[in-house]
């Protein structure tokens, strides 16, 4: 055995000291530094999550005509615009706005009744309840990806999930 | 919303886990089949770094190591009742992402599809010798000095201790063996690995003066 394998070995049998912490952190740093994970990335299993979990009693909404809104999210401007989605049991209409650097969605579900709405963004829900015509509105939201989550109260089970749009 | 720059807390709370992401990955398995989905929420939020190097150390591209580290995630929840014992989670999960990144990539070799050189990837952790970078993203002389004895180690040390890095002490025999390196190849011990680097290290008058 050379001087330097004696050397390894004896290192190698040693306990983990403040030196290898210092060497694992500097590792650490520069493994996060140069492969960075993808922004949005965590963001966007979250929301997968949630739309697995739903998914027993997910009715997909489909989309119809144009995806207005759909700018990517590589431009800075945010189209005003209408869309709808559709399923079985509900067609949903938002309109989006743009306010101040932020956005307003004001939406009309039918047949109209009394829908419990969310607003996924990311780990973030807001949530509110429209009114008797299923009329409701977000106000003061930030821009992103962001899809909703409608549950019926009379059908509090079987919730509908729209698919991500950009705002 | 949750910001884009998460990477960095996320980062900092990975390591400054008190106990191991295998035990917070155990508690969350739990807490989801009771019906709280809340810990498994922040678990993605610490081990997403984690199964992402993992991935991106075996080669897969950015855009497949998005997918398949998302869908980690979603084969997790969608047996999550299967699981017998909630404390393999984390280990599953690494060894899973493995395969399906090692899949991908021969997938993607057979295919002739390879992406343009992609100067990035984790794959530097494990990239032959004359591929690697004189220097990844160093913030300092030391740094640099470090990179040139971690671009020194056989490729499966480099690719031990950078993902070990990434984890505490707790979880580093989880890591390495999901890597299929030998139990005792890190901790409580230095081992080989990380013995050969100390000694090229402490040889380093660059290093050690600082």
């Amino acid at each position: 055995m050379s001087n330097d394998d004696a050397t390894v070995a004896l290192l190698a049998a040693g306990v983990l000291d403040e030196l290898d912490r210092e060497v694992f952190e500097s590792l650490a740093r520069m493994v996060e530094d140069t492969d960075p994970v993808p922004a949005g990335l965590v963001d966007r299993i979250g929301m997968a999550l949630t739309i697995e979990a739903l998914h027993a009693d997910v009715a997909e909404l489909r989309l119809d005509g144009e995806l207005a809104l759909a700018v990517r999210t590589d431009e800075t401007s945010i189209e005003a615009g209408t869309i709808t989605f559709t399923t079985d049991v509900l067609t949903v209409m938002i309109s989006v706005h743009a306010e101040a650097g932020r956005v307003r969605v004001d939406g009309w579900a039918a047949p109209a009744e009394a829908i419990d709405v969310e607003l996924h963004q990311g780990a973030e829900v807001i949530s509110t309840i429209s009114d008797d015509d299923g009329r409701f509105s977000f106000v003061d939201i930030e821009r992103g990806p962001a899809r909703l989550v409608l549950r019926r109260l009379s059908e509090p089970t079987v919730p509908v999930v729209t698919p991500q749009i950009e705002l | 919303m949750m910001s884009d720059d998460l990477v960095e807390p996320v980062d900092t709370a990975l390591r400054d886990q008190g106990d191991g992401l295998a035990d917070q990955a155990a508690r969350a398995v739990l807490a989801y089949r009771a019906g709280d989905r809340g810990q498994l929420a922040a678990l993605v939020q610490v081990m997403t770094p984690l199964l992402w190097h993992t991935v991106r150390a075996q080669g897969a591209d950015p855009e497949q190591a998005q997918d398949i580290v998302q869908n980690v995630w979603l084969t997790l929840v969608r047996d999550i009742e299967q699981i017998r014992d909630p404390r393999a989670t984390l280990q599953w999960m690494l060894v899973t992402a493995k395969r399906a990144a090692w899949r991908s990539v021969r997938r993607s070799r057979d295919e002739h599809v390879r992406q343009a050189a992609d100067e990035n990837a984790t794959e530097w952790l494990t990239a032959p010798v004359e591929d690697l970078p004189d220097s990844v993203a160093v913030r300092s002389e030391r740094d640099q000095a470090l990179w040139n004895h971690v671009r020194a180690l056989p490729d499966r040390c480099r690719k031990l201790l950078g993902l070990v890095a990434l984890v505490e002490r707790p979880d580093y025999t989880v890591v390495s063996q999901a890597l299929g390196m030998p139990v005792g190849s890190i901790g409580p011990t230095r081992g080989r690995c990380l013995g050969k680097l100390r000694a090229a290290l402490d040889a380093d008058p660059t290093w050690s003066l600082s």
